[in-house]
């Protein structure tokens, strides 16, 4: 049997204005697993996938990602985990003064890429994302949806064994959700872990992958569940 | 180089304080040098009692000889004595018509070797000499050096004070700045944590940035300090460029630069050192 690549034990998160994100959650993600984090704006989706990154420090409780134990008051390994990982965030974090190939290939310059190879790859990452006509357009003249394609693209350039993404599909249409779902399938398939938080459940009920489902802070069903059996949550619920 | 404006206060700061130093330590440095022109040419007059008789004499530079640091003696006698004034008097030497050589009292001249010829060694040879006692009088011009000496110190130890405050301001401003530096590249630095570059990666640039920093502002200071110092030689008055002949005002030897140079460096280095340490911290 495999071994979980994320444990995360009674960990609990409480920001000092006293709002409870995340309530004693205990869960396991094995490797090459597709799990949709489901539940409301607001049920703690993101602080989940942000303690997962060392971006934020739970309150309490343990965590360990790929054998390192994260939530340790020594642990200073930040960029060796983040290597481990693709993350798309909700804001997408995308260098406004550069170019949309310049994006991509950032992530793999910072981690020792040289110049021409790393735009080489971004090129191709693009592609796989329907961007290849906008790579040298400058960031900011690409709408929303189209920014959020750079983010995934830069998530996935360096082919991360664990992706998290955080409403990836929010700001996309219909049909490039499917296609930008259709990649993570694909990325799934050849062993790429992914945990894929949302708030849109037809979404999810359109692929039978594991669910936790989230909801003020705590999870609901942390076992394997049929996805069909995720109760309905509409958007801005 | 992101950010033009705080990299050329942060430059400014450092010539101006590195300018203030070097000016203290290039002031030190020709005094030191006057200090030892001066200690390289002291001798010790040991002026003999009225009455040596002539017998006395060649035992008494024997002994003397054998003092420790002593390296020549030489006997001057009172005829001798006459006519090193007389010479020194020139055309006025007509004044010492009618002295008799016998009043001017015979003296030995004592050259020290090199390693006594300072302030502190040579109270230790005019002790000795001070034990013989056909000696009546030992001088050696002891008030000047010291005096001097006392100048040089305090002025060594006003360099290394103002060095000290100086030193903490430029820590201090070139963090400051250079956190300035930082904050304009804030979203380029939060995306490299975001994709896992590492902390080396993300700090070395700032780091250079501070070397480089440090070195131009020092080496700015060394240019600037050498035009004054060439300034001065053109507006000396012609009154003072004779007197000026014989003290050479010296610029700093080039280990000095060096120095000052990688005194630069380093604090540049430390600086954004301060600064990355409380801003570049991984989130």
């Amino acid at each position: 049997m495999n071994e979980a690549i994320i444990e995360m034990d009674h960990v609990s998160k409480t920001y000092p204005s006293q709002i409870s994100a995340l309530s004693d959650i205990t869960l396991e993600i094995l490797p090459g697993e597709f799990t949709f984090i489901a539940g409301p704006s607001g049920s703690g989706k993101t602080t989940l996938l942000r303690i997962l990154c060392c971006a934020e420090r739970p309150t309490s409780g343990e965590v360990v990602v790929y054998g390192m134990h994260i939530t340790d008051p020594g642990f200073k390994k930040i960029y060796q985990l983040r290597r481990t990982m693709g993350i798309v965030s909700q804001d997408f974090k995308l260098l406004r003064d550069r170019t949309v190939n310049e994006n991509v290939a950032f992530a793999l310059e910072v981690t020792g890429h040289t110049r021409k190879e790393a735009k080489r790859k971004a090129s191709d990452m693009l592609s796989r994302v329907g961007l290849e006509e906008r790579e040298e357009d400058p960031i900011l003249a690409l709408s929303a949806g189209e920014q959020q394609r750079v983010a995934i693209a830069r998530a996935l350039v360096n082919s991360p064994p664990l992706i998290l993404a955080d409403e990836p599909t929010g700001n996309l249409d219909a049909k490039m959700t499917l296609d930008i779902m259709g990649t993570l399938t694909d990325l799934h398939q050849k062993g790429t872990t992914i945990l894929f938080a949302t708030q849109f459940t037809g979404l999810v009920k359109r692929y039978s992958y594991r669910v936790i489902r989230i909801l003020d802070g705590q999870i609901l069903n942390g076992r394997k569940v049929d996805s069909t059996q995720v109760p309905e949550v509409k958007p801005g619920e | 180089m992101g950010n033009l404006f705080p990299n050329f206060i942060t430059i400014s700061i450092i010539v101006i304080s590195m300018l203030i130093f070097s000016t203290f330590t290039l002031i030190a440095f020709n005094l030191t040098n006057l200090l030892k022109i001066w200690e390289d040419k002291i001798e010790i007059i040991a002026y003999l009692k009225q009455g040596t008789s002539s017998r006395e004499v060649e035992p008494l530079l024997n002994k003397t000889r054998l003092l420790e640091g002593v390296e020549v003696v030489r006997y001057v006698s009172p005829y001798d004595a006459m006519d090193f004034m007389a010479t020194k008097l020139g055309r006025q030497k007509s004044l010492l018509e009618g002295i008799q050589p016998a009043l001017l009292p015979p003296s030995f001249e004592i050259q020290l070797k090199k390693d006594y010829r300072n302030s502190t060694k040579i109270k230790e040879v005019v002790a000795h000499l001070e034990k013989i006692r056909q000696f009546e009088e030992i001088q050696y011009g002891q008030e000047w050096v010291e005096t001097f000496s006392v100048l040089v110190h305090i002025l060594r130890l006003t360099q290394w004070i103002l060095g000290g405050l100086l030193l903490i301001g430029i820590v201090f401003i070139t963090s400051n700045t250079l956190q300035l530096t930082i904050s304009s590249r804030r979203e380029e630095i939060e995306v490299m944590h975001w994709v896992g570059a590492s902390p080396g990666f993300i700090r070395i640039p700032f780091y250079v940035e501070g070397l480089l920093q440090g070195l131009f502002g020092g080496g700015l200071a060394i240019l600037f300090l050498f035009l004054l110092h060439q300034g001065f030689f053109l507006y000396i008055p012609p009154s003072m460029k004779a007197w000026m002949e014989k003290i050479p005002v010296l610029f700093l030897p080039p280990e000095t630069i060096a120095w000052i140079l990688l005194g630069g460096m380093v604090l540049g280095f430390f600086g954004s050192f301060v600064a990355s340490m409380r801003v570049l911290k991984y989130k």
